[in-house]
């Protein structure tokens, strides 16, 4: 297939033993629960940005014609809020989802960030340059890198369940809906949050709310479309979200870490 | 024989009075009935020279006022009671209706009618123009041409089209979707504004003449003849109060309610619709000129329009804040003053209207917020860290994609 595939089945222990992990064999990677989880979230977030982004960008002019029926402002409040408690609902159940079950208790587990991830993005960037290795070609700092070979970045990191995108994306979302939550609550709840604080620090509420919309936003149509759309990796679309499987082909190419976790798993049980 | 005179004197005076209307009841007679001129006059036939029909429908006369009254022909025609032979062949003069009606006459002086055409020898807009000739009604008369339901057509029947004034017939025009046409129309309002109510009757005088009703200077107390309770409310605040020192640029009624087009502020094409007050305030609230001479801050509907009020109403939202929630319609009092709907004490109050329970924490803080770093540092601190967060992470995102489409596109490249 690609260039990356080739590098990361390279790895010797991934090829040794074939026949316990079938390039063919489905594992799954999202069950019902997170797969509908999701689906609540895309369509919540989708309507809360619809219902929401106008508000910032209320200067330009074809942004009007959207809101020029009768009784339609209104309508957005209220679908807006809607879409909010549906956001608010589905947050709740995915903590007790990850608190009360073990595959959730394991996912979460498998989400903690680490200094690793830190280490794959480093890596990563600057094996998919190859900045130094083309420096190397043509001679320059050879000694070096002849004695770090590490800098060449020759081989991308290898990544577990979730790689360091999946990871910023699933904390992402998480430090946005706590922001958007609290501040979308006292929003809300107007006069109970001036009977709380002064109007300056409502005013922060709302300056809160309009930069984490936009954040979350850009993040969603460049960082989240791109990896789970446009990558050619997996362009038009990565259709774990709907049937939520992946094959044991993709688990060694785009997992390899979990892949010889399950690998090494099979052979302890033979 | 000082008796003698006495009774005489009073015999002559007697005999003087009882026959004295006699000779003026009889004059008529004895020159010109009514009867004699409609011999001719009678004929719808009837045309001069030049065309113009000279035909008197004697039934309307009758009936208009001046026939009930029991006036005949030459009462008004004054100068036919020298002539004797008919049919006389001169042009008449024109009816001095001054001779009884002086005070009319006497407005009508001063009014922009009289001077409407100086190249004739009179005045362009005759009485006649207005109130008829033959036919001319009691002005308490629903059919009377100046009645309040029929006087804007009456005007309009020239300032529509035949006289150019200066912002045209579609100016005049606009009168007929304002609330006063409406309910002169509709309602049957006759206590509605009409085109006399605010420009007069008889001495009607150009906007920019300074003793026009309409004038700057006149149009408070012209509006206010009807809405005196707003004309008190606009004098107790801060644009009455300096449109009594005379400052000229201070808004007067039709500022902002407009002229002719006056709507309900309930209604969407009204300038002070809740949705459109913003504009007509900052029209003068956002000048810098007026700001600097005034000394009033700048900048009003920038920082309205990014507030959450602003930003609903602009998007037709009603129910939001707009200028005059907070500050009062007609008697818009600076903060300072302890009567302001804005004065810190009695901004709970005022926020209260909407936000019930409204308390103290309201007043917390700036409502018009021209720049957070100086107004709520807490607020801009906030925001340049989301400023330059979204900037970092959306960079290093592009970056690297920017990096993994290139490494994709450098190896796919280098496979046959």
């Amino acid at each position: 297939m690609s260039a990356k595939e080739k590098d990361i089945s390279g790895s010797k222990t991934m090829t040794k033993n074939p026949s316990l992990i079938l390039d063919d064999e489905v594992f799954l990677r999202m069950n019902l629960a997170e797969r509908i989880q999701h689906i609540v979230l895309i369509t919540t977030f989708l309507i809360l940005m619809l219902t929401g982004l106008p508000l910032i960008f209320y200067e330009l002019k074809f942004l009007k014609p959207i809101f020029s029926l009768e009784k339609s402002f209104y309508v957005r409040g209220i679908l807006h809020r809607v879409a909010a408690s549906v956001l608010i609902l589905n947050v709740i159940w995915h903590a007790y989802y990850t608190i009360f079950t073990k595959r959730g208790r394991n996912n979460f587990k498998e989400l903690l960030p680490g200094l690793k991830d830190l280490k794959d993005a480093f890596e990563l960037f600057w094996h998919n340059l190859g900045l130094m290795r083309f420096l190397y070609r043509k001679g320059f700092l050879k000694k070096f890198l002849e004695a770090h070979p590490y800098w060449l970045f020759e081989k991308a990191p290898e990544f577990g369940r979730y790689n360091f995108i999946e990871k910023f994306e699933y904390w992402a979302v998480v430090w946005g809906s706590v922001v958007m939550i609290i501040s979308g609550f006292f929003m809300w709840n107007v006069e109970l949050s001036l009977s709380l604080f002064p109007l300056w620090v409502h005013d922060i509420f709302v300056i809160v709310h309009g930069y984490e919309a936009l954040l979350a936003f850009l993040a969603v149509i460049i960082w989240h479309m791109y990896n789970v759309h446009l990558n050619p990796e997996v362009f038009p679309m990565s259709k774990v979200w709907l049937n939520g499987k992946i094959t044991g082909k993709e688990l060694r190419t785009l997992h390899p870490l979990e892949y010889q976790k399950i690998l090494e798993e099979r052979k302890e049980r033979l | 024989m000082k008796r003698t005179v006495v009774l005489r004197t009073a015999a002559l005076l007697a005999a003087f009075l009882m026959f004295t209307p006699l000779f003026f009841l009889s004059s008529p007679i004895l020159s010109q009935s009514d009867e004699d001129c409609m011999v001719c006059h009678e004929d719808p036939e009837l045309k001069s020279g030049d065309g113009k029909s000279l035909h008197v429908d004697s039934e309307e006369f009758r009936s208009a006022i001046h026939g009930e009254a029991g006036f005949s022909c030459v009462d008004c025609h004054s100068d036919l009671r020298e002539i004797e032979e008919f049919p006389h062949p001169v042009k008449l003069k024109a009816v001095n209706c001054g001779e009884c009606h002086d005070d009319a006459a006497k407005e009508y002086q001063t009014g922009i009618h009289i001077q409407a055409s100086p190249e004739e020898d009179c005045c362009a807009v005759t009485c006649a123009d207005c109130h008829g000739k033959h036919d001319i009604k009691s002005t308490t008369d629903i059919s009377s041409r100046v009645y309040p339901l029929n006087l804007p057509q009456t005007c309009e029947s020239c300032h529509l089209e035949r006289v150019k004034t200066k912002r045209g017939g579609e100016f005049i025009k606009q009168y007929e979707i304002s609330v006063h046409f409406k309910a002169l129309e509709k309602a049957g309002l006759t206590v509605s504004a009409n085109c006399s109510s605010c420009h007069g009757a008889h001495d009607i005088k150009s906007v920019v003449d300074a003793s026009s009703r309409v004038s700057r200077k006149n149009i408070i107390r012209t509006c206010g003849q009807c809405h005196v309770g707003i004309e008190r409310d606009y004098l107790e605040g801060a644009h009455g109060k300096d449109y009594v020192k005379g400052i000229k640029d201070v808004p007067v009624c039709t500022d902002c309610h407009s002229e002719h087009d006056i709507t309900s502020p309930q209604d969407l094409s009204s300038p002070v619709y809740a949705t459109k007050v913003a504009d007509v305030c900052s029209r003068c609230h956002d000048d810098e000129v007026l700001a600097r001479q005034y000394g009033f801050l700048t900048e009003r509907l920038k920082t309205y329009s990014g507030s959450f009020h602003g930003t609903a109403s602009k998007f037709g939202e009603t129910r939001v804040a707009n200028c005059a929630s907070c500050h009062g319609i007609h008697d818009i009092r600076p903060s300072v003053d302890p009567k302001s709907s804005i004065n810190p004490k009695n901004l709970p109050q005022t926020c209260g209207k909407c936000h019930p329970g409204a308390g103290e924490n309201f007043a917390q803080g700036k409502i018009h917020v021209v720049s957070e770093k100086t107004g709520n540092k807490w607020a801009y601190s906030v925001k340049m860290f989301y400023i330059i967060m979204i900037a970092a992470i959306i960079s290093v995102f592009l970056v690297f994609i920017a990096a993994d489409l290139f490494h994709r596109l450098r190896h796919n490249r280098a496979k046959p």
